[in-house]
């Protein structure tokens, strides 16, 4: 049996949902699947939560070689890594992070585009991870549709700021996570933009009570990466394990991510919090006031030299035969 | 080399070369890219963790604390704010005995809720209250002592440029840290004036000084527009932090600009003293992140040889307990305070004790005012001590020693020490105000 | 010979000394015009709703800029953080001895210098030609090269600043430099 030794990073803490899946799931399946030929033995070192890199700097750690095999959260490196926004320009289509995870998984694998960015940056995609289903708009004041939030400030990050030019007036505040419940308490601004998990984990029903459903859609925002001179040395059949390992922790993980996001959903109404049903009108008159940013997307990824367009409609075409259309069509170019 | 060795040879490497007078941000760099490259045996590997540690670290948003709460600091001493808060307490406190001494106390923990850092403090102060001390008969080693004492509350009071520190080693928020440095900084305060009582009444001549009788009541109208501008920023930095209207960055930008807007009305500010606040703020924020940098270098390379992973390991199957772990934290940074300074001994030790804390379900938040306190107590240890240092450099008095200095501080240290009991056996005076 | 050396490497340092205060001031003026850009994002977005949204990276790219500005003059003023206690004791008994253990430090101390600057300049290489940037496009972004090259240069003048030490005759070792902060009244 010969053993290889492998250090997994992530900047994120143990505790966070994948990392602790990848404790929990990927690796004792990779062992299983390992352990059944006996030809060879993972040893792990698994190094989280800022002790070797932080959050945004998984990529980089993974690139120059501090890690073998890496959690990238993707939304931190818009520069480096264009192609993994797909989901994230394309919002009001779909709330089911397993069919995003999938979507988004099979498009890694048919179009060059994301394997390409991530070899640049000297590592190997393996996997999409899925972890929320959908970001609501959460109010501490009573609203009843999206014409409400006319001249509000609202927080978010990312590029879920963009979403916010669909709405008249409102104004975008920027915030990390851990802020929003203080932002919303004092009234610095008026509603936030939150996945139902990030509202329970900081007891948001407390400070804005109403939950605009507005539903604007499941986005990847982890990859699974190894380190490319690593995988190169590695034997084929333990490649093999970890691809198969990965596809299955992708599913593993948005499944998780809807559980946790109904069990989220069902505490917040019990922790006094009320969701507020939006209906398609809004829902597509807010998605046509937006800039098409799908379209800003396919642009700067054919400027690269990848197929964007091709790739933005093969991703709407995935999720229409999986039984999702949105409201708006990203790909029609308006 | 099992991870254990490394983490061990690596600290003692560390700490032969910050004695012997290297600089400390280059020893821990230094010592970390060596380990790297004979641990792995990889010299690509040893330059991409400088690469990644280098522009990484700093980076950072919340370290933009840094540069605005010294530079808030700096401008509130040149404005003459020590000095009023100090006049309104000595009059307060004028017909006890010891009761300069306790309203030197009194005006510190006034004064550090507007500066960030001890030194800046121990320089006031040695300059306003250290001769008012000595025109009454006090006992010169106390006069200094207490200076030095109280100046160490101007880290654990917040702003705080230590709890900064400690916030992004073990990444909690700047402003969580900041709310529970308030009630231990407080605490730290009313031991020392309690014990100054003792003194005064157990060991009075180590106190001296005759009752003062020219003091007189300042009226009220004095006491206000003296307290005042401290008030007034108190709250804007404090209560903006405190109520979620501004981040602690936010915090510490307005908070100079209220301080420069009192320096001005107050005509106290030259373009020339405005500059110089200016030039040290960029000196102290180059300084203290660069050592923040290296440290993250050091703290990665203990990452990579696996030691977090390790401590944790053996902390699991050795069953120490919470206390024998404390007790050999206290101890560890008692010793390193002996010889470094308070910024170096977090960063040192904080990455080696994190593993072993968190597994514990034991707060960070308390852990860092822990920390703190304890690594704040070697300001006042020889053979370097920066307060005692600072306090001796800005008298340039050749009657007092620098032994003096340090001997007068003793006591203080001892108070602090106790209060660090405390704090540690009852984690919720760190932790109520956040709830 | 031995003049002529003395001299070059007083002009040298003279000249490494002016590029340190020249770029100190920059960094200098940096830390104002942080104090600047988050009070008008605070007033923007509390007063007019309407906040700055490049407020982050800008805060980001001033502290590099601060940090980095201001690190060669700070190794130029010997105010690197470090413990003189030993060197002091030791050059009161043993000057020669105390001047010969800064010398090596000094040299140490080029050295890592150097090794940052070995490490950032691929980094801003790559970056140049890239033109990677940080930050959410369509809200702010800022380009990274200024960030590296700014690391780079200040390793690089850093590096020749602590050889030009080894060279000069050591100073005499100080417990502190004070005053620093000084009450004005
Ligand atoms: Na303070
Ligand atoms: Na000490």
């Amino acid at each position: 049996t010969e053993t290889i030794k492998t250090v997994v990073i992530d900047g994120y803490p143990a505790r966070a949902l994948w990392v602790k899946e990848f404790t929990g799931f990927f690796i004792p399946e990779v062992d299983k699947r390992l352990a059944a030929t006996g030809n060879y033995k993972m040893e792990w070192q698994e190094s989280y939560g800022g002790s070797i890199v932080k959050p945004k700097g998984v990529l980089e750690g993974i690139k120059f070689g501090l890690g073998d095999i890496g959690i990238v959260t993707t939304i931190f490196h818009s520069s480096k890594l264009p192609s993994q926004a797909l989901a994230a320009v394309t919002p009001f289509v779909t709330t089911d992070a397993r069919a995003v995870a999938k979507a988004i998984d099979e498009i890694a694998r048919e179009f060059p585009a994301m394997q390409n960015e991530f070899a640049k940056q000297n590592q190997v995609y393996l996997a999409t991870g899925v972890v929320l289903d959908t970001y609501q708009v959460f109010s501490s004041k009573e609203v009843a549709s999206p014409s409400d939030l006319k001249g509000s400030k609202i927080a978010g990050a990312g590029m879920n700021l963009r979403y916010l030019e669909g709405l008249e007036d409102a104004a975008g505040v920027r915030g990390g996570l851990t802020d929003f419940y203080s932002m919303l308490q004092t009234g610095l601004v008026d509603q936030a933009l939150l996945w139902p998990e990030a509202a329970k984990t900081f007891k948001i029903a407390e400070v804005a009570p109403y939950m605009l459903q507005a539903d604007l859609g499941a986005v990847n925002s982890k990859t699974v990466t190894a380190n490319a001179d690593y995988w190169k040395k590695l034997p084929d059949e333990v490649k093999t394990v970890l691809k198969d390992v990965s596809i299955l922790y992708r599913d593993h993980l948005s499944g998780l991510a809807m559980e946790r996001a109904q069990a989220s959903r069902e505490a917040y109404v019990a922790a006094g919090g009320k969701i507020v049903e939006v209906g398609e009108e809004d829902r597509k008159a807010w998605a046509m006031a937006m800039p098409n940013v799908a379209a800003e997307w396919a642009s700067t990824l054919n400027k690269n030299g990848e197929a964007g367009d091709d790739m933005l409609r093969a991703y709407l075409d995935k999720l229409k035969a999986a039984g999702y259309s949105g409201v708006r069509d990203w790909a029609s170019g308006n | 080399m099992s991870p254990i060795d490394i983490g061990l040879i690596s600290v003692v490497a560390i700490v032969a070369l910050i004695y012997l007078g290297v600089y400390i941000p280059i020893a821990l760099g230094v010592v970390s890219f060596v380990s790297i490259w004979l641990m792995r045996d990889n010299y690509d590997l040893a330059i991409n963790l400088i690469k990644i540690a280098v522009s990484d670290s700093v980076m950072e948003y919340t370290f933009a604390t840094v540069p605005l709460f010294t530079f808030m600091g700096l401008i509130v001493s040149k404005a003459g704010l020590g000095h009023d808060v100090y006049e309104v307490m000595s009059s307060g406190f004028r017909r006890v005995k010891g009761g300069i001494g306790m309203a030197t106390v009194g005006a510190n923990a006034v004064f550090a809720a507007v500066t960030g850092s001890s030194i800046a403090s121990a320089s006031v102060f040695s300059k306003v209250s250290v001769p008012q001390m000595m025109h009454y008969g006090y006992n010169p080693r106390f006069a200094v002592g207490v200076v030095a004492g109280s100046s160490v509350l101007g880290m654990i009071i917040p702003p705080s440029a230590m709890l900064i520190i400690y916030s992004f080693v073990a990444e909690q928020s700047v402003g969580d840290m900041f709310l529970a440095g308030v009630v231990p900084g407080l605490l730290l305060a009313a031991a020392y004036i309690c014990a100054i009582w003792f003194m005064g009444r157990f060991t009075p001549n180590f106190v001296g000084g005759r009752p003062s009788t020219d003091y007189e009541m300042l009226p009220w109208r004095d006491i206000l527009s003296k307290l005042g501008p401290t008030a007034g920023l108190i709250a804007v930095v404090l209560g903006g932090i405190y109520t979620g209207w501004l981040t602690p960055v936010e915090a510490g930008a307005t908070g100079a600009l209220v301080a420069l807007g009192i320096a001005f009305v107050r005509r106290s500010m030259t373009l020339r003293t405005f500059w110089e606040a200016l030039l040290e703020t960029g000196h102290i924020t180059a300084a203290i992140l660069f050592l923040i940098t290296a440290a993250s270098i050091y703290s990665r390379m203990l990452g990579l040889a696996g030691l977090p992973n390790e401590l944790g390991e053996m902390l699991r199957s050795s069953e120490a307990s919470f206390f024998q772990i404390m007790f050999i934290y206290v101890l560890l940074m008692l010793f390193l305070g002996t010889l470094l300074d308070t910024s170096s001994i977090i960063l040192i030790v904080v990455p080696l004790f994190l593993p072993l804390i968190e597994p514990m379900g034991l707060s960070l938040v308390w852990f860092g005012i822990v920390t703190v306190v304890g690594a704040e107590i070697g300001l006042l240890t020889p053979p370097l001590g920066i307060s005692c240092f600072v306090i001796k450099a800005t008298l340039n008095d050749d009657r007092i020693q620098l032994k003096d200095v340090f001997l007068g501080a003793l006591p203080f240290a001892g108070v602090m020490l106790f209060i660090q009991i405390l704090l540690i056996a009852f984690p919720s005076l760190s932790l109520a105000i956040l709830n | 010979m031995q003049k002529t050396f003395e001299t070059l490497v007083a002009t040298l340092t003279g000249m490494a000394n002016q590029v340190a205060i020249i770029a100190n001031v920059i960094g200098t003026l940096i830390v104002l015009i942080l104090v600047l850009i988050v009070n008008f994002d605070v007033v923007a977005r509390g007063v007019f709703n309407a906040p700055f949204l490049g407020a982050v990276e800008i805060v980001q790219f001033s502290m590099v800029m601060i940090v980095f500005m201001q690190l060669p003059d700070v190794a130029r003023v010997n105010r690197l953080t470090r413990s003189d206690g030993f060197l002091v004791v030791l050059s009161k008994r043993y000057p020669n001895l105390a001047a010969g253990v800064r010398h090596v430090i000094d040299c140490v101390s080029a050295v890592f210098m150097c090794l940052i600057a070995i490490a950032i300049w691929p980094e801003f290489h790559d970056m140049w030609q890239s033109n990677d940037y940080f930050g959410v496009p369509g809200v702010f972004t800022a380009p990274w090269w200024p960030i590296k090259l700014v690391i780079f240069l200040s390793a690089c003048l850093c590096t020749v600043i602590f050889i030009l030490k080894v060279l000069s005759p050591a100073v005499q070792p100080e417990l502190i430099k004070a005053p620093e902060h000084e009450d004005v009244k």
